[in-house]
């Protein structure tokens, strides 16, 4: 797939080096949002599924988008194919924004981009038959006559490498992957330029993913198609992909080319999330960065940068640059629990505890100072701030807590969104404070600090 | 064969597999066809004066076409519809008669080769329902041929469904009942042992023969005289089930108390019972489909709504409802229809659905989360399109179970209502009427009149709740007889 597609865009390039690039741009996508709107009894928040994002996908590559369950990645496929309409932002696709088509101009467009989905159970009608699934876009578009349509299902069965009397039989009688195929015959019915593959191998056998990829990348080379190929199997898109997008809480934290986004990850997320990868070597002496805590709820996201949470490589204010790595550690730790205890205590039941004086916030909090500080030595500063934070705890619970600790050992992680930082010399971009001139790089010392 | 196709490698493989229409699949092999075909023509061709009698004597032609100027030979035309539908058919009281006289020494006077009219009744009953069994075996058979003749898929997930049914004694047992009851109403006049016209809507102006024993000869009289003679009243006044009178008629459930057949009572009752369950229910499921399809698919404010309208429909007591409304449009042209059966149907249609609606809900939100939904959303499909294709298939056999279970329900109503004087008016038979009428004998000698309606209804109603419950093993194996029939067919019985 990958050699393909460079061969391509050397192709193109060399004879039209200058105006190249807005030909070669299939998909433009900027400051993208798509909102969930909830009703829920407390909280009117709608969830955040995608929150802005910006970037291009080019003519006959396959971007990888790749994140942990429930960052938005899916609902961002569903909303360039206009399953879901954006809140905001503009997916301008070859050159005319579709984010806000209607009516017959939205049908129109869809036959440009279709979308496979992940679960082959449930995403064609067991009640009719094969080829009937197959030619639904077709009737729905009216092309051509019943007759050709019936044609054309049979030359899409054998192109996805099944056998044209499979028609008139049901998807019932098929296995995994064989009906993971139906659904590509039918995405590719229309003759779409681009296609959505939502996690298309996730439901499947080993083996057989290796086939679908492989029919997939067959399909790309033949047709000429432009794929965005979600997934949350690392070596999937390692395997598949041209260019990656990192995905975390509605926000691509890093994206560009995939080889060297793993070899060299620049953003904190990515080296989490690829230091996860179980290598085959036992005696590999590899770092596993663990991630702390669970994702927050992307109807709440943090105010600053998405990961700042649970974020291993936070920026430090200069006050504390002087801290042991570790001790910085255990901060952000505490950090973390006192962030979990309060998602936890926000209910109806807590509440109405704390009001009439049943539950003290603070009565384990010694538990919890031995625990993340117990096994190293803490400096007189830091235990001073660990002291007012008790107080706090008692007095406001974990919200004002988590205030005062935010005031002190905070930083532009917890306020801002980072930028999209360029990082390399291939246009990789990665969202970190620690990109930033007047910040300390993340595999640089503290001390290495530009301005000190 | 598209032209553009044809100088693809997949071409030829796509010509090998060329599919056709039906019909010229059927050119292609038509002996199983024409074989059936044949059949079915022989079917209809003894019944063909009745199905045509159906078409020029039932359908009010003058009144359809009175606005248009008399066409020239309209009158040969009229004649000869007459003719066809004057043809003899198989089954008719004209070819099998059962109501005659006996002479002594003579033996039985103008009945069906002579046989006694209890013999020729129970011919001609036999006559009906062998002809009913072969015509749905036929129909069966159609089926049968065209899976193994004609259908390309080999295997249908309705193959599955009908397997199952097969193996579904319960089932069986109320489709065999469901299907005995319909024969009843289409089959009224044929299967009653006297016509409707001469034993109940007008006695008086009728006659009928007997041999007079007295008088030794045979003479006439009004069958409203022959039927008060009849009647059964309890003690001495009585004629009860598989009986004659003393006109040599032949009773096979006994008479009423105004001496009417009760047989030919409950055959015609039939009629009325099927006519507004039916229409009650086509018009209930429709607005149920409808309001669960779309509320489905749209989901949110419109679903609101819905819920809060059916909400509404259901918080109005029916019973006072029904009463209010048959005595409101009882002197209206809408009541008169029928003898107020239409105004039933409509009544139970229109506040029937919500229970319907509630009931296919679930399942079609269900079905709306979906993801093929969804693709097709992403193909450009129009809603209603998606709602009818990838929607509606999946509801229906949940409305199909349902409607089977609230059939017995509104017939237990209508007959409730009937009961109390409020449904169908006299002289359109209805057998919560019957019921009503036999109450003071149930003690007597006359106990039939209420008691055989009595048995004939919790029959139906059993038979189709059993043929839902038949139906919704065979569509959804997993699910276990629950309570969600006592449930529905507690739904109807509100009188």
């Amino acid at each position: 797939m990958s050699e393909q597609a460079h061969s391509q865009t050397g192709a193109t390039e060399a004879p039209t080096a200058g105006a190249a690039t807005d030909d070669e741009t299939l998909i433009a996508v900027e400051n993208l949002k798509t909102y969930y709107e909830t009703d829920g009894l407390r909280s009117n928040d709608p969830v955040k599924a995608v929150d802005g994002v910006s970037f291009e996908i080019e003519r006959g590559e396959t971007l990888g988008l790749v994140g942990e369950s429930g960052c938005g990645k899916t609902t961002l496929g569903r909303t360039l194919v206009r399953l879901e309409t954006p809140t905001d932002g503009q997916v301008s696709f070859d050159g005319t924004d579709v984010s806000t088509l209607s009516g017959d101009d939205l049908k129109a467009w869809r036959q440009n981009a279709q979308i496979v989905f992940q679960d082959p159970e449930s995403s064609m009608n067991d009640r009719l038959t094969v080829g009937k699934i197959i030619r639904e876009p077709l009737d729905s578009y009216e092309w051509k006559t019943p007759r050709e349509r019936r044609a054309r299902v049979r030359e899409l069965l054998d192109l996805v490498g099944l056998r044209s009397e499979h028609y008139y039989r049901y998807p019932h009688q098929f296995s995994g992957g064989q009906r993971q195929r139906i659904g590509i015959a039918r995405a590719l019915a229309l003759n779409p330029d681009f296609v959505v593959l939502d996690e298309p191998t996730s439901a499947l056998d080993v083996s057989v993913q290796a086939k679908i990829l492989n029919l997939l990348e067959d399909l790309q080379d033949e047709l000429g198609l432009t794929y965005l190929l979600i997934a949350h199997d690392l070596s999937v898109v390692r395997h598949a992909c041209d260019r990656i997008a990192v995905m975390y809480l509605g926000n691509i934290m890093e994206i560009g080319d995939t080889e060297r986004l793993f070899t060299d990850p620049a953003n904190p997320y990515t080296r989490t999330l690829l230091s996860a990868i179980p290598t085959p070597d036992p005696t590999a002496d590899r770092e596993r960065i663990p991630l702390r805590g669970s994702p927050p709820s992307p109807q709440d996201p943090p105010s600053g940068c998405p990961f700042s949470t649970r974020c291993p490589m936070t920026v430090r204010p200069e006050e504390w640059d002087d801290l042991s790595e570790e001790l910085w550690d255990r901060i952000d730790l505490f950090r973390t629990v006192l962030r979990e205890r309060a998602r936890g205590a926000d209910t109806l039941g807590t509440r109405v505890r704390r009001t009439i004086g049943l539950d003290d916030p603070a009565a384990d909090f010694e538990e919890i100072r031995e625990s993340t500080f117990g096994d190293v030595t803490v400096p007189e500063a830091v235990a001073v701030e660990v002291d007012e934070t008790e107080r706090r705890l008692a007095d406001g619970g974990e919200p004002a807590a988590l205030a005062y600790l935010q005031d002190r050992f905070g930083s532009d992680c917890d306020t801002n969104l980072p930028a999209a930082h360029v990082v390399d010399d291939s246009g990789r971009t990665s969202r970190c404070h620690h990109h930033r001139e007047d910040v300390a790089g993340l595999d640089e010392p503290t001390s290495a600090r530009p301005d000190r | 064969m598209s032209t553009d196709n044809t100088d693809d490698a997949g071409a030829v493989l796509v010509e090998d597999f060329e599919d056709r229409p039906i019909r010229e699949r059927i050119a292609e092999n038509p002996r199983p066809a024409a074989i059936w075909a044949l059949g079915f023509a022989a079917l209809v061709a003894v019944q063909f004066g009745a199905i045509a009698g159906v078409l020029v004597n039932s359908i009010p032609w003058g009144t359809l076409l009175g606005p248009f100027p008399p066409i020239p030979g309209s009158g040969s035309v009229n004649a000869a519809g007459q003719w066809v539908a004057d043809l003899p058919t198989l089954l008719s009281r004209e070819l099998v008669p059962n109501e005659g006289y006996y002479v002594p020494g003579e033996g039985w006077q103008e009945t069906f080769l002579g046989l006694s009219p209890a013999l020729a009744w129970a011919f001609r009953v036999v006559l009906v329902y062998a002809y009913a069994a072969a015509f749905v075996a036929w129909i069966w058979y159609a089926y049968v041929l065209f899976r193994r003749h004609y259908r390309y898929a080999d295997w249908t997930p309705r193959d599955d469904v009908v397997a199952r049914l097969r193996t579904h004694r319960w089932g069986q047992f109320g489709l065999v009942i469901v299907l005995a009851f319909v024969v009843m109403a289409l089959f009224a006049p044929v299967l009653a042992t006297a016509p409707l016209e001469q034993n109940i809507v007008d006695p008086y102006s009728n006659t009928i023969e007997y041999y007079d024993n007295g008088a030794g000869e045979v003479v006439e009289t009004t069958a409203g005289d022959a039927n008060r003679e009849s009647a059964s009243r309890g003690g001495d006044s009585n004629v009860g089930p598989m009986s004659y009178d003393n006109y040599d008629r032949f009773h096979p459930l006994g008479t009423m108390p105004s001496g009417q057949d009760l047989f030919t009572f409950m055959v015609f009752g039939a009629r009325v019972s099927l006519l507004i369950g039916l229409l009650s229910l086509a018009i209930s499921s429709v607005a149920a489909a409808a309001l669960a399809l779309f509320g489905a698919y749209y989901k949110g404010k419109l679903d609101l709504s819905f819920v809060l309208i059916s909400d509404s429909v259901q918080a109005m007591p029916r019973l006072l409802l029904l009463v209010l409304l048959s005595v409101v449009l009882a002197n209206t042209w809408i009541g008169g229809l029928y003898s107020g059966a239409v105004v039933l149907a409509l009544i139970f249609g229109a506040t029937g659905w919500p229970a319907l609606w509630r009931a296919v809900r679930g399942p079609a939100l269900q079905v709306a989360d979906r993801e093929w939904i969804d693709a097709a959303r992403s193909y450009g499909q129009a809603s209603t399109t998606t709602m009818r294709r990838h929607m509606l298939p999946y509801i229906l056999g949940y409305l199909l179970i349902y409607a089977s279970m609230t059939l017995g329900g509104i017939i237990v109503g209508v007959a409730g209502l009937s009961f109390l004087g409020l449904g169908v008016d006299s002289p359109t038979p209805e057998w919560g009427r019957a019921i009503n009428a036999g109450q003071d004998y149930v003690t007597t000698s006359s106990w039939h009149i209420s008691l055989m309606p009595g048995i004939f209804i919790v029959l139906v109603v059993t038979a189709f709740n059993a043929l839902g419950d038949g139906i919704r093993d065979a569509i959804d194996p997993q699910s276990d007889g629950g309570g969600d029939a006592d449930e529905a067919a507690a739904g109807g019985t509100g009188a």
